[in-house]
């Protein structure tokens, strides 16, 4: 059986401050393909379309079922998670690119340090006084918990960051991600003991203020997340917490 | 004695690993966790249906003690007792551990922790958050360590792969050497002790439901630094996952704890819409064949049965080698609060829904049973001095192993629901044996030469200098391929010696060919080409281990399946006959009149076989081969008798 | 109250660009918009409210308190946030994507029209003193002759237009940023209420713009000096 052939379009950067070219690769076109299993066949054969032996892309990816976040790339100009990208659904010729609102480590792959920084700015844990056996945790309605649940499947994948006009590359924007882990932990009977501290760090430069409610996180989140619904719910926290901040401080 | 903290170096930032550190933190050691990518990715996120604990919420009146045995029977009576039961018996504390951290398990209409039901066992004891549960425990642990990171006491190394131990002149594990895989540096880490909580090694078969990261090169690294890798040939073939070219997606086993039945049409040229087919055309082979524990035993016998629907029987959906999972007669709404999760896996991945059509799934390799070999300290309660520097310590001082890496807890196959909890549980558990291991050291490691660190430093150097001029033509990632295609064709579920001595053959033609690799990619930066090769040499190696070790096991034992050595449990035979007949023994003669002939030999059979074969298989590295050998395994606390499950 | 840090000052700023949108911005645009539709009654009211507010008393102080100087700020931090914002609504085609980019764009011509708008009115009229009740014959004049070109119908189109735009859009941003509307339903319903005052407000102010073109009709001061 002849298959048949599938052209990918791949923006690639050799280091952090080398000039991004591009290359086409055709790899062969299976039934449920996806961008990564693309990729593989690239790595099997690493060889351009006008037939030069280049060096394989280079991208990151681990579980290839969207729960772990790595996968996120550009593809055909919209920020999403390459292993949910089925090619048949995709617009031919497919192109990849890296996110461009993080720095390129190489081709493909970025580095998205900035979102894990911003966790422990907003100290996104329980502070528990330690993990000794204390008994039960605090009793929470399920309805709580299914709206902390939908929050807490936030694998820090970039996509919301990548496609928000208000986020950009040097500016500081904390971003839907990092107000959407606010409300998660402020949402949590001991979390909230330490909310205060989660919405001041909220309510500098790059905070809940300077989002501009362009609502594009919303859309791209692959996990669906209500990102929306937690930052105009840290806007009430924080606007309380400003009033609070300015009589009695 | 030492005046500075206790430092100890963590590879892998999955649950065990971050369990580990955490608790390490809180006895005020000092940990770096070393991880091959950014925490919050590691394959612990994949786990899915949830965490065993018996807490009895149900009224059920389940226990720890049932918890225990459960555990032992769903693997063959292959684990160590004394651990698995402490194990179990922690399990109700981890939960409300897991829980006060702001995991967001699924919650009763009081408010307590809900339970649902998972393969091998009669009771609602797996607490679950959806059908996340994998994810959500790795997040809370790893806000954990970050808040330990953001005090100063835990330092995390992300992007850095671990190559290898460092020992000192006695053997003794001094610290790790570690490559950063974005600058390409190779160093060393000085510490009291290494951890490796790197997980499975599920890319030996190429195509499984593990990540890309499980590679097992890390423990398989140790073991060709000379430590002991036990019940290697014990891998897990999950009885459901969502076929496909990359990876096979896993299809929860809460999808059956949740209702989900699995059947196919009676009638193999049935091509109807399977909504359209009569509950009389179905054939509900996993109820019919085990009407007590029905669409849940454990995962050896499911996957079994489905691998006879599907090319004993050739029913398979289509003639294809596919069953439905069938979860439409369960309410939408039902669904995405308690499967949200793998439903839309389902659905981002075959383009169906779940919830309105059955799925199509079929087994895939899961999880390794086997692993480091690792040492533990019982008390004499038949529980686990948690204060034993033997606990998790694999067979070179120094070096320990937790979590999937390690071997202990799951015997021949694990239950659903076991591997989070003894993620967390060895994580947690080893952090005091760790401190007094340390204590117990007469040369701390300020005192070994630095002549050792830097010839192991340059060991490692010129392994990747000459990975990086290797120039044959065998592309590494092909190679890879065609190596998990021998696995998953010879040494999957149903085995057998002609097949199994073909592999260890086909094998061993891989690793000449892998002599003739290409590194594709010879740059300095950012460069994965040359760790891949490194990491297929270690699948070679690993692939051997499990291969001989299926080879050399004649018998049947858990997901070790050979129907050659099928002992055929007669179909009206009582486990409890086995206890009788080994009490009679015990007092003298067995009486001839109380068990049906078929019965007593059985019987006999089943025990010759475990005086040979109830043992754990060590796997020693000798002249590039395994090297098999067999240790007692502690069955002290519950005799091992035949599993039943209808 | 302690010495506010960098971070606080920036959060206040943005927070009080937002409010100076509803309040005074906002509420004046609504008034003036009302105000100026007397027009389409008849000339003769229209004429009064004028006098009426240009017989004041401290006029100036109170268009600089609440008009000229909110007005600004709001503008300054206006720009502060266009130069921040990356609009990439050709790539992420959806339509609150598309309001945050016209949310921009309405505000910066805005500003533009205002200059347009106050160099044309306010600032002759302070210049040739025309107070108290000889501003309204001033004015109304500068309007009539402005009505008749279709370059002005197009400026004051655009103008009201945007600001109508922005104000409308802008309170929605406002209830979203200050957390009065939390929930999806609660934005998308609230969306559709700012819509209808939008509209209604854009019908005012192009009625007004109508009724200037089809019957400018000069007048004479109420009042005599």
């Amino acid at each position: 059986m002849t298959e048949k052939n599938l052209t990918l379009k791949i923006k690639r950067q050799d280091t952090p401050g080398a000039a991004a070219y591009w290359q086409t690769f055709e790899v062969p076109h299976r039934p449920f393909a996806n961008i990564i299993s693309c990729l593989m066949e690239i790595q099997k054969s690493p060889t351009t379309g006008d037939g030069k032996k280049v060096c394989p892309v280079t991208w990151d990816s681990n579980c290839l079922e969207e729960v772990c976040g790595s996968c996120t790339m550009v593809i055909n100009g919209r920020v999403r998670q390459a292993c949910t990208a089925l090619v048949d659904n995709l617009e031919k010729p497919i192109t990849l690119e890296p996110m461009s609102k993080f720095p390129v480590i190489r081709d493909l792959q970025v580095n998205r340090e900035r979102m894990f920084e911003n966790l422990k700015k907003v100290k996104a844990w329980v502070d528990i006084d330690g993990s000794h056996d204390i008994g039960e945790g605090p009793i929470m309605t399920d309805q709580d918990r299914a709206k902390r649940y939908v929050m807490s499947e936030c694998m820090t994948c970039g996509c919301c960051l990548e496609a928000c006009p208000q986020f950009t590359l040097d500016n500081a924007f904390l971003g839907a991600a990092t107000f959407n882990q606010v409300r998660l932990f402020n949402l949590h009977p001991t979390g909230e003991m330490k909310k205060e501290d989660r919405l001041n760090a909220v309510m500098g430069e790059g905070g809940i203020a300077d989002c501009g409610n362009a609502q594009v996180c919303v859309e791209v989140c692959p996990k669906n997340i209500p990102l929306t619904e937690s930052i105009a719910d840290i806007g009430r926290q924080t606007t309380w917490q400003a009033i609070k901040n300015i009589f009695t401080k | 004695m030492m005046n500075r903290k206790k430092k100890i170096v963590v590879i892998g930032g999955g649950l065990a690993g971050l369990a580990l550190a955490m608790k390490f933190c809180e006895r005020n050691g000092e940990v770096t966790v070393v991880s091959y990518q950014s925490l919050k990715r590691s394959h612990s996120v994949c786990a899915q249906g949830g965490i065993n604990a018996a807490i009895d919420a149900k009224n059920e009146g389940d226990t720890p003690e049932k918890h225990f045995y459960d555990t032992i029977k769903g693997g063959d009576f292959l684990a160590h007792q004394p651990l698995v039961r402490d194990m179990c018996y922690q399990a109700p504390a981890i939960i409300h551990l897991m829980d006060r951290m702001g995991v967001a398990f699924n919650r009763t209409g009081e408010g307590h922790l809900d339970f649902r039901r998972f393969g091998g066992t009669l009771y609602n004891r797996t607490a679950f958050a959806g059908a996340t549960t994998g994810q959500q425990l790795v997040y809370a642990l790893d806000e954990q360590v970050r808040r330990h990171v953001h005090d100063g006491s835990a330092k995390t190394l992300e992007w850095h792969e671990y190559l290898g131990a460092v020992l000192d002149s006695e053997g003794i594990c001094r610290g790790a050497v570690i490559h950063d895989l974005r600058t390409d540096e190779i160093y060393t880490l000085q510490a009291d002790a290494v951890v490796l909580a790197t997980g499975g090694p599920g890319q030996v078969y190429a195509r499984s439901t593990n990540s890309v990261v499980n590679t097992g090169a890390a423990a398989t690294t140790a073991y060709l630094q000379g430590a002991k890798y036990a019940n290697g040939e014990f891998i897990q073939i999950h009885p459901t996952a969502i076929p496909g070219q990359d990876k096979l997606r896993l299809m929860s086993e809460s999808a059956r704890g949740e209702g989900g039945r699995i059947w196919v049409p009676r009638d193999a040229n049935d091509k109807r819409n399977p909504k359209k087919i009569p509950e009389s055309e179905r054939y509900y082979f996993l109820e019919e064949r085990y009407p007590l524990f029905k669409n849940l035993v454990p995962r050896d016998v499911a996957s079994r049965e489905i691998y006879d629907i599907v090319y004993n029987q050739n029913l398979g959906v289509s003639g294809d080698p596919m069953v439905y999972l069938d979860l439409t007669h369960k309410s939408r709404e039902f669904l995405d609060n308690r499967l949200g999760g793998i439903m839309d896996i389902y659905t981002k991945f075959t383009g169906v829904d779940p919830r309105e059509t059955p799925m199509k799934i079929f087994p895939a390799v899961h999880y390794s049973m086997g692993g480091l070999w690792t040492d533990y300290g019982p008390d004499n309660d038949g529980l686990i001095d948690h204060g034993s520097p033997r606990n998790q310590m694999t067979s070179i001082q120094g070096l320990f192993a937790a979590g999937e890496a390690d071997y202990q807890y799951h015997g021949a196959n694990r239950l659903g629901a076991n591997s989070l909890l003894s993620c967390i549980y060895t994580g947690l558990m080893m952090a005091r044996g760790i401190m007094n291991y340390t204590d117990s050291l007469e040369k701390s490691v300020e005192d070994i030469p630095s002549t050792v660190f830097d010839d192991t430093r340059a060991h490692w150097q010129n392994r990747f200098n000459d990975i990086k001029k290797m120039d044959g033509t065998e592309n590494p990632h092909k190679l890879h391929h065609e190596l998990g295609d021998i696995m998953l064709a010879n040494v999957l579920i149903v085995r057998d010696n002609k097949s199994l001595d073909k592999a260890v053959h086909e094998i061993n033609d891989i690793e000449t060919r892998f002599k003739d690799v290409k590194c594709l990619d010879t740059n300095d930066w950012a460069n994965p080409s040359p760790s891949f090769i490194n990491q297929l040499y270690c699948m070679i190696h690993l692939s051997k281990i499990i291969t001989k070790g299926a080879l050399m096991r004649d018998e049947f034992r858990g997901s070790h399946y050979k129907p050659d050595f099928d002992l055929h449990q007669p179909k009206d035979f009582d486990p409890h006959e086995y206890i009788d007949y080994l009490e009679q023994k015990q007092y003298g003669e067995v009486s001839q009149e109380k068990f049906p002939a078929d019965h007593l030999t059985y019987m006999k059979r089943f025990e010759e076989n475990n005086e040979k074969w109830l043992k754990t298989t060590v796997a020693q590295y000798k002249d590039n081969q395994p090297e098999i050998t067999y240790e007692e395994v502690n069955t002290s606390l519950v005799t091992p008798r035949p599993r039943k499950y209808d | 109250m302690a010495k506010p840090s960098k971070d606080e000052i920036h959060y206040l700023l943005l927070k009080l660009h937002s409010l100076t949108g509803i309040v005074p911005i906002g509420a004046f645009l609504v008034v003036h918009l009302c105000v100026n539709s007397l027009r389409t009654v008849g000339v003769w009211p229209y004429q009064l409210s004028i006098d009426a507010i240009n017989n004041l008393p401290f006029l100036l102080v109170i268009e600089i308190t609440f008009i000229y100087i909110p007005l600004l700020f709001h503008s300054v931090m206006g720009f502060y946030v266009i130069h921040h914002a990356k609009t990439n609504v050709h790539r992420y085609r959806y339509p609150r994507n598309g309001l945050y980019t016209l949310q921009r764009l309405s505000g910066a011509v805005v500003f533009v029209f205002l200059i347009y708008h106050l160099g044309t009115t306010v600032a002759p009229k302070l210049w040739e003193g025309k107070h108290y009740f000889e501003a309204a014959p001033f004015l109304i004049d500068i309007l009539n002759g402005e009505f008749q070109t279709w370059q002005g119908l197009l400026v004051y189109t655009i103008g009201i237009v945007s600001a109508t735009f922005h104000f409308s859009n802008g309170l929605w941003g406002f209830c979203v940023s200050w957390g009065i509307l939390i929930g999806e339903n609660a934005q998308r319903n609230g969306a559709i209420v700012f819509a209808a005052i939008g509209l209604a407000l854009t019908v005012l102010g192009m009625a007004t713009v109508a009724e200037f073109n089809m019957n400018p009709i000069p007048v004479e001061a109420t009042v005599a000096r």
